[in-house]
């Protein structure tokens, strides 16, 4: 049976995309048959960060008006031979698309996926209400700042109200030092104002950065806190039950020690 | 000679001002001879009736109606009753009916309120759940939140300074009680008191009144709410 999973925030820049790319490609890893579509019109970008930018032809658009086949939008992977990727359209925006034909087209991709994954755009108007219109479940993307939290707050009460029942929260960018020190909002703070299930924390860690510049998703990358974090993720939308990640563990060994040094 | 009889439209259809002093045969032929006058314009419309400046009983209010259809081509839907004196009553009545009402009766709503979420309602309320930053809950009687406060409450919406509003955790962005408001203390949203403690913080209930025009938040006693 397949599902349509939409990967949403409100606010811009908590990692959406990012989120997107490693646990669409964490999934393909566990041999599901995966499709990510870019519902972010006028502003792609899900094709850079999987580094796929250049096999675009056709796109989302296309798709939906009848210029092309969906197979022929489709980008295959270049790692995974079972992930694939509808592009947004870049020269358009996203009164192109209305939330019936986006349910028309994830139903289309049921047939032949496991997993259909919707990159969302940031805001609430009609690039958001297209990409939940053919979504079963969601995973809610926040950062542990206010800003990001009050959004990500007013998405799920949309979320509700638009009868998605299923909602998940990954916290994205967590800074344990700056946690213990109580300059930041621990996870169970979070949760404790959203009040919805976790399905993951993800430590804000550099190799993300390298990783998302060079269009390889880290997701799998076991020398990784972030990489782990990501696969882990994967296994629990998957229904599999997986202990959290104590994301302390890095600080406490190579930071003291570099501490130690600093101070004599 | 001052006009027995005048035709005024409003939003529903004619308002006739009658006069009170002549008798009432003089005035349904000024009534008729109106409506002949005008029938033209009016062109066969159907429209409400209401009367004014002049008590009818209600044979002759049917009196008029059956003159005025069969003398011009004007059909009369309804009869709209405009004694602004009893309107004003009736309207009294019923508010302060509804504001007793809203006091003593309550509702429950189980759920979170999330930001941007409205919950109005006539009566009090008992929330069970949050009520988030950028949510607002408005009561014409009290509200109750059986959780956080942490978003705008407006209780005794119809301007009743004596509704409350009560919280397990009272924290809100902003209070109304009838016309007063009350907002937060400016501070960081994060971090709450000066540093994030091993031990539970230790939150009292509270509740929100008006006091000299102010709102005052206390904790929640037994003389306090037998005052409430």
């Amino acid at each position: 049976m397949s599902e349509v999973i939409v990967i949403t925030s409100g606010k811009g820049g908590v990692g959406k995309t990012t989120t997107t790319a490693n646990v669409g490609t964490g999934l393909a890893q566990m041999n599901k048959k995966v499709v990510l579509i870019d519902t972010d019109i006028g502003l792609r970008n899900l094709d850079v960060v999987m580094g796929l930018e250049n096999r675009i032809v056709y796109n989302l658009v296309d798709v939906i008006e009848g210029n092309c086949r969906m197979k022929q939008a489709l980008i295959k992977d270049k790692r995974y031979p079972n992930l694939y990727l509808l592009p947004s359209a870049q020269t358009r925006d996203k009164t192109a698309v209305t939330p019936e034909q986006m349910m028309k087209l994830t139903d289309e991709l049921r047939e032949e996926f496991d997993y259909i994954l919707l990159d969302c755009p940031a805001g609430i108007e009609q690039g958001f209400k297209n990409a939940i219109a053919g979504a079963d479940r969601a995973i809610v993307v926040t950062t542990p700042e206010v800003s990001a939290i009050r959004d990500a707050d007013r998405i799920i009460g949309l979320l509700e109200a638009n009868e998605i029942k299923q909602i998940h929260l990954v916290v994205n960018r967590l800074r344990m030092d700056m946690v213990s020190r109580g300059d930041m909002m621990s996870i169970d703070d979070v949760t404790e104002i959203l009040a919805i299930d976790l399905i993951g924390a993800v430590p804000d860690d550099e190799q993300i950065v390298i990783s998302t510049n060079q269009g390889e998703p880290l997701v799998g990358r076991m020398d990784t806190l972030a990489g782990r974090a990501y696969s882990n993720i994967c296994r629990r939308v998957l229904g599999e039950e997986v202990p959290f990640l104590d994301l302390a563990v890095k600080s406490s060994v190579w930071s003291k020690l570099a501490n130690l040094f600093k101070k004599n | 000679m001052a006009q027995t009889v005048i035709l005024k439209s409003n939003r529903y259809g004619i308002n006739l001002i009658l006069d009170d002093q002549v008798g009432f045969d003089k005035l349904l032929t000024d009534i008729i001879a109106k409506f002949q006058e005008a029938d033209s314009f009016f062109k066969g419309a159907k429209m409400a009736l209401s009367f004014e400046g002049r008590r009818l009983t209600q044979e002759e209010e049917m009196r008029i109606v059956n003159a005025i259809t069969s003398h011009s081509s004007v059909s009369i839907v309804c009869i709209v009753d405009n004694d602004q004196l009893r309107e004003q009553m009736i309207k009294e009545v019923i508010e302060n009916q509804e504001e007793e009402a809203a006091v003593k009766t309550g509702q429950f709503y189980k759920g979170t309120l999330r930001s941007g979420q409205v919950l109005e309602c006539e009566t009090s309320i008992v929330i069970l759940g949050d009520v988030n930053p950028g949510a607002k809950i408005v009561s014409r009687g009290n509200i109750v939140v059986l959780g956080g406060l942490k978003g705008n409450a407006y209780a005794g919406a119809g301007g009743n300074p004596g509704a409350f509003v009560a919280a397990l955790d009272m924290d809100p962005v902003q209070i109304k009680i009838g016309d007063v408001i009350g907002r937060s203390a400016d501070k960081a949203f994060w971090p709450k008191g000066k540093k994030k403690k091993k031990t539970e913080p230790v939150v009292e209930p509270q509740v929100a009144i008006v006091k000299d025009n102010n709102i005052y938040i206390e904790p929640i006693t037994k003389g306090l709410l037998n005052n409430l």
